[in-house]
């Protein structure tokens, strides 16, 4: 187990020796990282947020207002068999009253000049939870506009849209970014890697002489590599944490957006634990391509 | 058309680097158990064929038999085991600054994944054959030359290597240390390792009265 051992110790041996290459490249590797961290972050939230949003969706159909009882009923009755349908709610022109007042208690003298009730009743539908798609609410929402007695029918649609919009645009900002700042990253490891190999390749020339394998050379290297982009990408991770938390901070002593901060959330473990593994892909595919360009035409 | 008893045979060897030769139609055979001086000026080609022994070289046309083994044609990965066999001693030592003698001549063996108790044995024993084993611990830049270049020989026949290869072993180091080293060689010889010392030191030659192979301007010039 000595060989082990010796690997393990090489590699500390390359690290330690060449420390200050070693810090600086574990840092930039963090920075670039934690870059494409913040582009993820934020597309992971807002895509969050538009599935909070589309699942939360309600369609509501208003009524005409000279509507009869009986037929609202009936609207109801074939509302209600519909398979689009999850739940609804009849809100008569009463309790919209009622619930206007209530919500905007100071403007209730709007309402009190106009004498009759000017507010429509409607039905308040929740889609079932395969039809919440944009496309499926929109067209069950055209053919629900033809049903006798329906005014209109209205749903949030276009926010979710345009913030669907916004999305595509995040992920393919992030997608290009992400790339370029990973090569980044995978140069910059590459590069320390080579330096070691430099500082080292009269030792290295002699292990080949002695009759070690390119494996027994290479370990060495490629733990090296995936430790610098295991480190760099967990720094990257805190750093990225830190920030989140202090702009969750900012925005709750702002008051201007209170709410917001209980809804944005940093990333789940499981993506934690994937984004250092890429750190380390990446170390690891540095350091290969150092040895790959160290090794040409060698024995 | 090989002899059962030879260790290195070389057949119609040429080599040459760019329009440089370096070595010229070599036919040579050393048998199991020879010493042997590879001599000539320098630029005749003596590192040349002791590079292509270890397969670090590869002749340009020729075949290098090694243990029957047709080194010329061995894959890269084949290559490291065949090292395994061969110890080789430099003119510059190649040691790792910053290891103990120790670790040094544990190295071959480290690199063979060998078990601790083994490499513990072997290293002990060979420092011992090369009189340094009180000098264990010491890094290699605090000895003295003979003592480093003795270093580099316990490393060469740790593994117990069927040949051992010199190339220029006294280069640096005063005829005093030089008889001393290559009496170390003709004891590692008697016990059975093909031994070949490629020099262009006069001393050396007057110290070993056994075969000598002299190359000149990559040609085989004469045999003794
Ligand atoms: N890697 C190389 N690239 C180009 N030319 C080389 C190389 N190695 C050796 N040569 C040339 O091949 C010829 C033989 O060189 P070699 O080193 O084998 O000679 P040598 O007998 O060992 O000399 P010395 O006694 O100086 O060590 C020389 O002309 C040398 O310049
Ligand atoms: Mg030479």
């Amino acid at each position: 187990m000595k060989w082990l051992w010796y690997i393990f110790r090489e590699a500390w041996v390359n690290l330690w020796t060449n420390r200050t290459t070693t810090v600086v490249a574990t840092l930039t590797t963090a920075f670039t990282l934690a870059c494409v961290g913040i582009f993820l972050l934020s597309y992971v939230n807002l895509r969050n947020a538009a599935d909070w949003l589309q699942e939360d969706i309600k369609v509501i159909v208003y009524l005409d207002d000279g509507v009869s009882s009986a037929e609202t009923q009936e609207l109801e009755e074939k509302l209600k068999e519909d398979r689009m349908v999850a739940a609804i709610r009849h809100i008569s022109k009463e309790e919209a009253l009622g619930e206007f007042r209530s919500q905007f208690p100071s403007d209730s003298h709007l309402l009190e000049g106009l004498g009759e009730n000017p507010l429509p009743a409607s039905f308040v539908v929740t889609p079932a939870p395969s039809y919440r798609s944009p496309d499926a609410v929109s067209r069950w929402a055209e053919r629900v506009l033809t049903m006798a007695g329906v005014a209109k029918v209205d749903y949030n649609q276009q926010w979710i849209d345009a913030l669907a919009e916004l999305i595509r645009y995040i992920e393919l900002t992030a997608i290009g970014v992400g790339v370029i700042l990973c090569a980044a990253a995978l140069t910059i490891i590459a590069n320390t890697i080579r330096l070691a190999l430099f500082a080292r390749r009269d030792e290295v020339e002699i292990l080949r002489l002695i009759g070690a394998t390119n494996a027994f050379i290479r370990i060495p290297y490629f733990l090296e590599g995936a430790l610098l982009g295991a480190c760099g990408s967990a720094l990257a991770l805190g750093m990225l944490k830190l920030g989140f938390e202090l702009f969750r901070h900012q925005i709750a002593s702002a008051g201007r957006f209170r709410g917001i901060e209980n809804m944005v959330s940093f990333f789940p473990l499981s993506i934690c634990l994937i984004f250092i593994a890429v750190g380390m892909g990446l170390g690891v595919a540095g350091s290969m391509v150092s040895l790959r360009r160290f090794g040409e035409g060698r024995g | 058309m090989m002899a059962t008893d030879a260790m290195i045979q070389l057949i119609h060897v040429s080599k040459s680097y760019d329009r440089r030769i370096a070595l010229s139609d070599v036919t040579l055979e050393i048998g199991k158990g020879e010493f042997v001086l590879l001599m000539g000026p320098s630029g005749a080609g003596k590192s040349t064929l002791l590079r292509m022994l270890i397969g670090e070289e590869r002749p340009d046309q020729g075949q290098i038999f090694v243990q029957g083994r047709n080194v010329s044609r061995l894959k890269q990965a084949e290559v490291p085991y065949l090292r395994r066999k061969i110890g080789t001693v430099f003119q510059d030592f190649r040691l790792f600054p910053q290891k103990s003698v120790f670790e040094n001549v544990a190295l071959p063996l480290i690199v063979q994944r060998a078990s601790v108790t083994d490499i513990r044995r072997k290293v002990t024993e060979a420092l011992r054959a090369v009189g340094v084993e009180h000098n264990k611990d010491q890094l290699p830049h605090s000895l003295s030359t003979g003592e480093r270049q003795r270093v580099c020989i316990a490393r060469a026949i740790v593994n117990g290597p069927v040949v051992l290869l010199a190339d220029e072993p006294t280069g640096n180091l005063d005829p005093e240390r030089t008889a001393e080293i290559i009496e170390l060689f003709k004891l590692i010889n008697a016990r059975g390792t093909t031994v070949i010392v490629a020099t262009h030191d006069p001393h050396v030659m007057a110290l070993v009265s056994r075969r000598v192979i002299t190359l000149t301007q990559g040609g085989l010039a004469e045999e003794r």
